[in-house]
């Protein structure tokens, strides 16, 4: 993969790598996130993290597969299409979790986005609207990025804090492990979508922009 | 910045000591913890280190004394006299007394005059806060020399007589991984470095073009601890807060403790440090010929490269600079042992640059010196 990376490919996995500091550094400053990091996380916590995402994770395969048909592109616009059917039904895992968690699976699929969760997905949306949406891989990279990284730490620590099984935590601890086959895929979308300045620009600016409402999200749990 | 590296020096106690003669010195615990300590060396790559006690785990150094013997090694190199010297900074992980710190202990045994002394205490990137603070100190026009210098002495915390009858040694002999893992990878050293406003009247001085400094304890939980135990929270209590000394040593608060996988997920953001250096313009991967990174395993610098690799910012391998296989991982005089092996390499020319890289793990630093080959002119 190194050998056919452009310059221009290795900046953008610089603006990335330093678009995710920043992002764990003020994920760490969010009241949720900060007791999970610190032991200190209550069970409602949990059951409240999870009815937030679910109401937008249930549409992470619909702004992916937008994107897809927007994409000229063919290589990507299949790349696009398959991330899609990988995660149109991951938001059924959440509710499985909510509901080993001790929540109302009736509730949780009643609910309604957080105005955090509004703003990210109105924000996925819009892009995905754009033509030939490639800045969306640096959405993506945030998105994966906290499955990869964050995710199967947090499945443990969540698991253990609140004494829960696996089938408690599988959403998390599902997108900790498969991270080794993402991140391959990942590399060979950057490879094809950042062709010039303006296509790497736009991919760190993405997950910039992401990075601030995906935080915003978690920020404003339970706010509807 | 006018500072620059004009003399360097070391001291490492004894013989080297090899990998199957290693447990003469820091003692036998059970077959498991020298099953893991064989498994740790494998991934470390570390062949041969030295140790400051005997085999009997008797000493007659401390690291106030290590730290001496390397300023000794520096000023008969040095072209200054002593009495130019007007500042010393210290760097160890842990001081061979909790009070004072460990500068005074180095002034006392140095044979210098009175002084303005700095005691840096921290892991490995202590070595760089004491090198910053001395390279400033000269560059402000404090001082018209300084000496910094890193000593470690960790392997008498590793005779068996610390674990026993503690928490962390159970009854079957099986010592905590996160214990057992440091004792077959730091040992004991000190080397210094002096810094004057000037270049060396003669031979090479390394030019100080910048050190570069970060901490992200924000966002990482302590990964590398001693003094402390973890409560059933995930949280930390100090050993002063025990009810007795006592109750603190059985618990298991005096063991020095790391958490491998931590260490993995510091990577990155080590990385993200070069990349933001790179963006920033200031490192030009291609244009540093001589790379010291401090890596404490093998296996880290392998995932190193792979992550510099794909980001654009690797330095090529052969530039790459290292004295880990041989002379061990000392820690906080690491960075020293490294300038001074390479001064002393003869294979620096005028014009060079050099990147000295010391990641710390404790609670995560990373940090950073550019410097550049220049000549004095006698």
């Amino acid at each position: 993969m190194s050998t056919t990376a452009t310059p221009r490919v290795e900046a953008t996995h610089r603006g990335l790598a330093r678009v995710w500091i920043d992002f764990e550094s003020g994920l760490a400053q969010v009241p949720v996130i900060a007791r999970l990091q610190s032991g200190r996380l209550r069970l409602e916590d949990y059951r409240s993290l999870l009815f937030n995402l679910r109401q937008q994770v249930v549409h992470g395969g619909r702004w992916i597969s937008r994107a897809a048909s927007n994409l000229d592109h063919e290589e990507l616009r299949s790349l696009f299409i398959r991330h899609a059917a990988a995660e149109h039904r991951d938001y059924r895992l959440l509710e499985d979790n909510y509901v080993a968690a001790g929540g109302d699976r009736a509730a949780i699929r009643a609910g309604v986005k957080n105005i955090g969760s509004e703003a990210l997905s109105a924000y996925m949306y819009h892009a995905a609207s754009q033509p030939n949406p490639t800045g969306l891989l640096g959405a993506m990279f945030i998105i994966e990025g906290l499955g990869n990284r964050l995710a199967g730490p947090w499945a443990q620590s969540i698991a253990s804090q609140l004494g829960l099984g696996a089938d408690a935590v599988s959403f998390l601890s599902y997108h900790g492990e498969n991270d080794a086959d993402h991140l391959a895929m990942f590399d060979h979308a950057l490879e094809l979508a950042v062709i010039d300045e303006a296509s790497s620009v736009s991919v760190v600016r993405h997950a910039r922009v992401v990075a601030r409402l995906y935080r915003l999200q978690l920020e404003e749990l339970d706010n509807v | 910045m006018h500072a620059y590296v004009t003399a360097s020096g070391q001291f490492l106690p004894g013989p080297p000591i090899r990998n199957d003669e290693m447990a003469d010195y820091i003692g036998r615990l059970s077959p498991e913890a020298d099953r893991l300590g064989r498994l740790t060396l494998r991934k470390n790559g570390i062949r041969t280190r030295h140790y400051a006690i005997d085999r009997d785990g008797t000493t007659r150094w401390t690291a106030a004394r290590l730290a001496a013997a390397a300023i000794d090694d520096v000023m008969a190199r040095a072209q200054v006299d002593a009495g130019q010297v007007g500042f010393l900074a210290t760097a160890t992980t842990q001081n061979d007394m909790l009070v004072p710190g460990l500068a005074s202990a180095v002034h006392a045994h140095s044979g210098l005059g009175p002084i303005e002394i700095a005691s840096l205490q921290s892991v490995c990137a202590g070595s760089m806060m004491a090198f910053k603070l001395a390279a400033l100190q000269v560059a402000a026009g404090e001082h018209r020399a300084a000496l910094t210098v890193g000593a470690e002495f960790s392997s008498r915390y590793f005779r068996p007589g610390h674990y026993r009858g503690t928490a962390s040694l159970p009854a079957d002999g099986v010592l905590a991984a996160d214990a057992e893992f440091l004792r077959w990878t730091l040992s004991d050293g000190a080397a210094a470095i002096l810094i004057e406003d000037r270049p060396a009247a003669r031979g090479l001085s390394l030019r100080i073009d910048w050190i570069s400094l970060r901490s992200f304890a924000d966002r990482f939980a302590p990964c590398m601890t001693g003094g402390a135990v973890r409560d059933d929270v995930g949280g930390l209590v100090p050993w002063s807060h025990f009810p007795t000394i006592g109750d603190a040593a059985q618990a298991g608060a005096f063991q020095l403790r790391q958490d491998i996988d931590a260490l993995h997920r510091m990577l990155p953001v080590w990385l993200g440090e070069l990349m933001r250096l790179v963006d920033e313009g200031r490192v030009d991967p291609m244009q540093v010929d001589h790379f010291l990174c401090h890596f404490s395993a093998r296996s880290l610098r392998d995932e190193m490269v792979r992550l510099a690799t794909r980001a654009g910012c690797m330095i090529p391998e052969e530039r790459w600079f290292t004295n880990l296989y041989t002379k061990g991982n000392v820690g906080a005089a690491s960075l020293f042992l490294l300038l001074d092996d390479l001064l002393r390499s003869g294979s620096l020319r005028v014009g060079q640059r050099v990147l000295c890289a010391v990641p710390e793990s404790g609670q995560c630093v990373m940090s950073f010196a550019a410097l550049t080959v220049v000549e004095g002119r006698a």
